[in-house]
Order: C-alpha cells, then structure tokens, then sequence
C-alpha cells in the first residue's frame, strides 16, 4: 500500500516537474514570429525619417541596396508592465496555474491520507520497542485519545 | 549491468556518515500544543529561501551589473526572455514573503518567549538573519537601476552618515564614492549575489544546528509546571505537515506572482532630480517614517542622529532580549510581552502612516 501511495506522489511530484523543465529547455526568444515583431518594432523607432518619404526608396531592384541605418539608443520613456508576449503564452500560463493548483489540491489529499496512516502507526506505538523513552509518552492534542 | 543500490547506499553511508543523521531524524520529536503552528514558520522560510537561490541565479544569467546594462537587462528579461517577468515577479514576492516570514517567526518566538535560557545564541543568529535578510533586500531593490530604486538608494546610503565618526566612511562604503554611482551599483550586485549569501549560509548553518542542538521549546507555563508535553515524531508525522504548508505557500506565492508582477521604472538619470513619493520597500517604511517626523535640529545635534541612534539602540536591545527579559515567567517577562505588542503596533501604525 505504501509502495503504491509512494508511487503515485513521485508521479504527480513529476508531473509538477515536467513543464518547469520544458520552459527551461525553451529558446531564449520565443519563435520567429516575436523576433520578426520585434525588428519591425525597432526599424520602425531608426528608421522613421526613411519611411516618412517612400519617393526617396529605390524603384529598381538593380540598384545596390542603402545603407542600414544605425542604430540609435532609444531612450526608454515609459515604464515596462509586465505582460504575455502573446495568446499563446498566456494560455499556457493560465492552464499550467490551474493545472498546478489541481495538482496541489490531489497532492494535498494524498498526503493528508499519509498524515493520517503515519499518525496512527505512531498512536499504536507500532515500532516503539519496550525499552524506548517514548513508551508511556503521552499523545498529542492533534491525535485525540 | 545491474546496479545494487544498497551498495551504492552503504557507499555513501561510509564517505557521509548518514545513519546517524537519519537515526537522529526518526528520533527527533516536535511539541504539540496550542502555539505549535509557530513551528512551521521556519521550514517555510526555507522554502522561500530556495526559490530565492534558483529565480536569482535564473536573473543573474542575464542580469549587467553596469550602468549602461542594469535597467536595460532587466527589461530584457521582461520582455525578451520567455516568462522572464514571471521569473522575476517570483523573486520579488518570494524575497518579501521571506522576510515577513522571519518578522513572523521572531515574533512568535518572542510573544512564546522561546528565546529564555538555552536558547539565547538561537535567538540572537536569528536576529542576524532578518538584518542580512533585511540588507538583502536593500541591495537588491537598486539592481533594475530605475528612477526610484536610485533615489531610495540615495536615501538609505546617506542614513549612516548621521552618525558621528564612523557615519561618513559608513555612507562612502555603501556606495563607493560620495555619491550613488555605477560603482555602487557594481557593489551592491556584488554584496547581493556573493558576500551576503555567503554570510546567510553560514548564519544559517549556526542557527539549525542550535536548533537541534537545543530542541523545540516547550511553551513556559508547561516547562515551569514540569509537565510532560506531548510530541509528534518529526519523520514523517511533521514533516508531512509541513510538505502541505510548503504547496499552499507555493502556490499563493505563484499566483500573487502572476497577478501582481512589478513592472520596470524609467532607467536612473544620475543628474535628475528625486521623483515624488519615493518610497522603500515595505520593510523599511515605519523606519522611514520615522526618521521623517524628528525635526531637522535637535539642540546641538540633528534630528536624523537622534532618530538613528535610536533606532540602532532599539536593535542592540532586541538582539540582546533574552539577556535583558531573564525572568520571563515573571512581571518583567509581562512588560517585554507588552513591548513586543507595542513594537508591532507602532511598525504598522508608521507602515501605513508613510503610505498616505
């Protein structure tokens, strides 16, 4: 029975585990989609003057291609808020926050039961010897009579 | 190839010496009254301890300890890096769970009167503990280098040099120079990520052993009366209880962590003025507000020097409380009783008065 009860909470204990260890094998950036937003985002802020006159752009494409603009310092004028960087992430956020209370709430159960068996072995005095101090120790208020 | 694992275990056994550890374990018993939710405050600082180690060193791997590079970093982290913010959020909630969970456990101790004879050097490791703790937190509140760590900084560096002789090389110390710089910055990253683990550690070593050494108080009336307390074994029967505090605990800290997340001020401008409603972290506040109603002269002296003095005083005399409340079944137990309720009203009181 213990065998099995032991069993089980290595499983859910791996269980908890998994995605903390599958966000840590995650790349750096999270997919070629953000990284392409986020080039966008910059060419955008060094760039501007560019953009704001297309006549000036190359027609043809024989033309070699001009200078990229170097980039400047941006210089942060707003606080950052914490935020998903996207649908995805916060899907996954909110499902592993309701998987993980799920999991405390069965884990919890299960060591209640362990809580219980382990108290009433002590109760029994299951392996006290004869000679032990604790022979005629009396019980805790939480154990009852 | 079959591996015997007994053998592996009797391996480690001989090179550890484990048995003894594990026999003391089965061995080891906790008091059972009506105080003993207390226990449990110090295992779950522990916790908070290790999820300090494992987000930090996951934000140290990112994290530029430089002028150009400290706020920039962190907004890296929290943009770039995949739930880098949460990562974070979670190190800041875990560093003030922590800290309420020391000033919990301390109080307990001192309300239960734990701290009487022999556990005076338990006490007084503990006390070292929330100061580095505390100390931690300072250090760690300048590292994302925005507008108001910088001014908080500045203010808390220049607290020391109130006091006479020592107080002005204190504050150049602190930040390494006459002023905060990129080299406080570097120093306090230093005293953040090496010298105050170090010293927590080994703090930490002393204070558990202690704590073994001694073994759990029992309350005063059943040590006075000699009454036999009941215990529960502290494997499994506490340890298990313990395990279920643990997952309720991770799972608020994770939550607030999510639903709280701090955001990232304007990067520091060395040259700017201080913004408006600059404020330490909520630790410290009654100890602001504090120095903030003494009046700037006060006789010969300033109002900062007084308020100081005081303050370090106080603190002199709580890390020397067992010593200084050694009768505590009797009526000078009671007044350390009272002043402990009062120290705490007068925390909150000027906690909330500093807010408004």
């Amino acid at each position: 029975m213990r065998a099995i009860r032991f069993i089980i909470l290595v499983a859910f204990a791996a269980l908890v585990l998994s995605p903390l260890t599958a966000a840590a094998q995650a790349p750096a950036v999270p997919d070629a989609k953000a990284k392409a937003k986020l080039e966008t985002e910059l060419s955008k802020t060094t760039a501007a003057p560019q953009e704001a006159k297309p006549e000036v752009k190359p027609a043809a494409p024989a033309v070699p291609a001009a200078k990229k603009p170097i980039k400047k310092e941006v210089v942060r004028t707003e606080p950052i808020v914490p935020a998903f960087s996207g649908i995805k992430e916060q899907t996954a956020v909110y499902v592993f926050y309701a998987w993980l209370w799920l999991s405390i709430v069965i884990l919890i159960y299960f060591l209640r039961l362990w809580v219980k068996e382990a108290d009433r072995v002590y109760k029994a005095k299951y392996y006290e010897p004869e000679e032990s101090p604790l022979k005629d120790h009396p019980l805790p208020p939480c154990l009852g009579d | 190839m079959k591996i015997d694992l007994k053998k592996v275990g009797a391996w480690f056994d001989d090179r550890l010496a484990l048995t003894p550890i594990f026999k003391y374990m089965t061995k080891k018993e906790v008091p059972q009254h009506s105080h003993s939710i207390w226990y449990y405050t110090g295992s779950s600082i522990l916790l908070f301890l290790m999820i300090q180690i494992v987000t930090g060193i996951m934000l140290a791997l990112y994290y530029k300890p430089t002028l150009e590079g400290a706020t920039a970093s962190i907004g890296r982290i929290m943009t770039e890096l995949p739930l880098g913010w949460l990562v974070r959020s979670i190190h800041s909630w875990s560093a003030t769970f922590m800290i309420a969970f020391v000033m919990v456990h301390l109080l307990a101790i001192w309300f239960t009167k734990s701290y009487r004879k022999p556990r005076e050097a338990t006490w007084m490791t503990g006390m070292m503990l929330l100061v580095v703790s505390m100390v931690f937190g300072f250090t760690g509140y300048l590292l994302p280098w925005d507008d108001l760590s910088l001014s908080a900084t500045k203010v808390g560096t220049n607290i020391p040099a109130a006091i006479p002789v020592v107080g002005k090389w204190v504050t150049q110390f602190l930040r390494g120079g006459d002023d905060v710089t990129g080299d406080t910055l570097t120093r306090f990253f230093l005293f953040h990520v090496c010298i105050l683990p170090l010293v927590i550690f080994a703090i930490l070593v002393v204070h558990i052993l202690l704590v073994q050494k001694e073994g759990m108080s029992v309350p005063l009336k059943d040590e006075i009366a000699k009454k036999k307390v009941p215990a529960l074994p502290f494997w499994p029967n506490f340890i298990l209880r313990e395990v279920i505090i643990w997952m309720v605990l991770l799972g608020t800290l994770l939550t607030l962590a999510l639903v709280f997340a701090p955001s990232l001020g304007l990067p520091a401008d060395l040259m700017a003025p201080a913004p408006e409603g600059v404020k330490p972290e909520w630790y410290f506040l009654f100890l602001f507000q504090t120095l903030k109603i003494f009046p700037a002269n006060m006789g010969p002296v300033t109002g900062e020097f007084v308020a100081v003095v005081l303050i370090l005083l106080a603190v002199v005399a709580i890390f020397f409380l067992p010593f200084l409340d050694n009768k505590p079944d009797k009526k000078k137990g009671k007044i350390f009783t009272w002043l402990g309720v009062l120290g705490v009203i007068y925390a909150i009181v000027f906690s909330i008065w500093s807010l408004l």
